[in-house]
């Protein structure tokens, strides 16, 4: 009798989500080892972190402001990759997003109860237009999503630029390289957290059971896991792969308005902060699972204000991406170690 | 509450007058907006805590670390006081964040190096009780002060060596961003070497960042593809200055004394030292004097040309220094006509700009490229 190890085709769930947890609690264990030797006390900063962000309102309420944007960037990726697309331009996307609302809210007269809904429509139309080329390449070209979102990224960065530094510059002489502030802005929801949290959070439900229970959210998923075998059904994959990247950009573009309309309150370059890169992090913890990325974007966000908080205390802005990055180090491990079972294997006689 | 920008020139004129007499500002005036409100309450040195917010790393051996010497002087200054710092503070909500962090941590001063515009009004507002400064800052609130240089001096006289020293009367410029100190930088910079070769141009690349060394030495290396044969910029680290020690090329740079990385290309620094300045703000907040001021420091106290490039011809530097010197006896070389990039006379024949105007110089002279969008 000897051990074995067997490769299983699925992860099952109970080992799945323990390998997550143990991915996070060595990723965190391994960064308390490495401040310990550059001579922090990682306890005490942890005490810290997690009083200053869950020991105030004023640490919550910043707390849900940052965790906004990933839940839109998060669900743009998550939602990709139910069909198998990788959409790395959720950066760009979620600028055009916020290039489009600002336009709307600068140069559109009309009263705020139109205005908003108006400028929410851009931006989401702004992302899914971004997404539009390299999503009919993918579906009738085969030309790879993953280079052609990318690129597009910095087009969308210059273009925010561009006006912010230049036609649309705030006339005012008061902000260098922005646009003036936007006349309307997202209502404020709980103390400094708008509105854009429970729009992302009712469409990360809404996403949840549409995957879950509707016939498109089942097409898609069998398009995506075997898109030859989903032909073979009589499955539209190619019209389904279309309607999922347009979606996956129109919810980063949502993403964008509602940080420029809610949280900054101006555009200008710099407005993106990262938060489509690390959408691509919050939907690979979540698994593509939208509820998931509700948890995996507050993880996120607990882990980035900390290291605000951390960077307060004499760390590095490295010191905390290299934590995020071995979150998802191990995490990628954890994965592909819980494919896998122990199994005894009788000698044959 | 005065705004500054609400002021009409000739009370600006009159404030400039009367604080001409004040202490950093000699010159100009700095423009010092009478506030209503009472200072705020002095604060003992061992419970104060000051903090700093900064553009890039504090190894950039340029802006940052210019500033951070300031923040050591004043640990020097102040040893029992606590201060705190945080490096490459996006321009992102991100600022908001670690500026709120601040004050969360109990700092009485926040000094943020720069442009932070809203992000740092937004948190300034609801914390009255904190002093803030912006550096380059547009805006003065009860708790919020501007502080910055007189850069277009120095940016004048060495314009003048650039001038003298350039074969092709082509000048680049490794920009930031299309900010008033980018655009005052230029145009001095162009007036100094017209002033000695009425054909010289400046071309500008912007490059949306005060700390990309990558990007410096891509623009470098295309200005000088371009024809240029002096570089200046305003990036807080040295990458074109190599580009052009490679390429045979001359550059002026900005903050410190880095000739070490191009020392043939060197010709010198916009060399700034706000210490002193930190040193004496931190004590009006400890002593309970502070009100928020706008300081813009003037050259040869606060701003300065380095000492000469290895390079530069003792002729060459005796005439940039002869414009020096008249500048410091009250000259300004900022005098009409002046015309814009379209051609059109923004300043008439005679008149002198005033240091506001220099400050908030959004327009680009005639023989500037690049950055009128």
């Amino acid at each position: 009798m000897n051990l074995h190890l067997q490769r299983l085709p699925s992860a099952r769930p109970g080992m799945a989500f323990g390998a997550r947890v143990a991915a996070l609690v060595l990723a965190l264990l391994t960064a308390a080892a490495v401040l310990a030797a550059a001579g922090f006390a990682p306890l005490d900063l942890a005490a810290q972190v997690l009083r200053s962000t869950f020991g105030s309102r004023f640490g919550l309420e910043d707390l849900g402001l940052l965790l906004t944007p990933l839940i839109y960037t998060g669900l743009a990726v998550a939602v990709g990759l139910r069909i198998g697309a990788w959409n790395i331009g959720a950066e760009g996307q979620f600028n055009i997003g916020a290039f489009c609302a600002a336009g709307v809210a600068l140069f559109v007269p009309g009263p705020v109860w139109l205005l908003l809904p108006l400028m929410m429509v851009a931006g989401a139309m702004g992302g899914a237009l971004w997404i539009l080329v390299p999503t009919l390449a993918r579906a009738y070209a085969d030309v790879s999503e993953l280079i052609t979102t990318l690129l597009l990224n910095f087009v969308a960065l210059l273009l925010v630029y561009f006006v912010a530094t230049g036609p649309w510059l705030d006339p005012s002489g008061h902000a260098l390289a922005t646009t003036a502030r936007l006349p309307v802005a997202v209502p404020e929801f709980w103390g400094i957290v708008h509105w854009g949290f429970p729009v992302a959070v009712a469409l990360a439900l809404l996403l949840a059971v549409v995957f879950a229970f509707s016939r498109w959210g089942y097409e898609v998923r069998i398009s995506g896991s075997n898109p030859g075998a989903a032909r073979y059904a009589g499955i539209p994959v190619t019209r389904h792969l279309i309607g999922v990247m347009l979606l996956s950009g129109a919810l980063a573009g949502l993403g964008g308005m509602m940080e420029v309309a809610g949280t900054v309150g101006r555009l200008q370059g710099g407005i993106s902060n990262n938060y489509g890169y690390l959408g691509i992090m919050v939907a690979v913890l979540a698994r593509a699972a939208p509820l998931g990325v509700l948890a995996s974007a507050l993880l996120m966000a607990v882990i980035l204000n900390g290291g605000i908080i951390l960077q307060t205390q004499g760390l590095t802005t490295n010191t905390v991406l290299a934590v995020t990055g071995l979150i998802l180090l191990f995490s990628a491990i954890g994965d592909e170690l819980a494919h896998y079972r122990v199994i005894r294997r009788q000698e044959k006689g | 509450m005065t705004l500054i920008r609400e002021l009409s020139r000739r009370g600006f004129l009159n404030m400039g007058a009367a604080a001409g007499l004040g202490l950093m500002l000699p010159k100009t005036g700095l423009i010092r907006p009478a506030f209503a409100a009472a200072p705020l309450p002095p604060v003992a040195e061992e419970a104060a805590m000051i903090a700093w917010g900064y553009v890039g790393p504090t190894a950039d051996e340029g802006w940052t670390w210019a500033h951070d010497q300031g923040r050591l002087a004043v640990e020097k200054a102040f040893p029992k006081l606590k201060t705190s710092f945080v490096e490459s503070v996006p321009y992102s909500a991100d600022a908001s964040r670690i500026y709120r962090q601040f004050v969360a941590d109990g700092a009485n001063m926040v000094f943020a190096n720069s442009n932070y515009g809203d992000f740092l009004y937004d948190v300034a507002k609801r914390a009255p009780e904190v002093a803030f400064y912006e550096c380059d800052g547009r805006l003065a609130m009860e708790n919020l002060g501007t502080y910055y240089v007189q850069h277009w001096y120095p940016s004048y006289v060495t314009g003048v060596a650039a001038g003298l020293m350039s074969k092709t009367g082509k000048l680049g410029y490794v920009a930031s961003f299309p900010v008033p100190s980018v655009y005052s930088g230029t145009n001095a910079f162009l007036m100094g070497a017209r002033s000695v070769n009425p054909a010289a141009t400046v071309q500008a690349i912007v490059i949306n960042s005060w700390f990309d060394p990558q990007a410096a030495a891509q623009a470098g290396t295309a200005l000088l593809d371009n024809g240029c044969d002096v570089l200046f910029g305003i990036m807080d680290e040295a990458a074109y200055l190599q580009v052009a020690e490679q390429r045979g090329a001359k550059a002026v740079m900005w903050n410190t004394d880095i000739r070490r990385y191009g020392p043939s290309a060197y010709i010198s620094s916009i060399m700034v030292d706000f210490g002193p300045w930190y040193v004496e703000q931190v004590r009006r907040r400890l002593a309970g004097e502070w009100t928020p001021s706008e300081d813009i420091l003037p050259m040869a106290k606060g701003v300065d040309r380095d000492a000469w490039g290895e390079s530069v011809p003792p002729e060459v530097a005796a005439q940039a220094d002869a414009a020096r010197e008249k500048i410091l006896s009250g000259w300004s070389p900022f005098t009409g006509e002046i015309k814009d990039s379209n051609g059109a006379i923004k300043v008439a024949a005679g008149q002198t700009m005033t240091e506001r105007e220099l400050y908030e110089w959004n327009w680009s002279i005639e023989g500037v490229s690049g950055l009128d969008a």
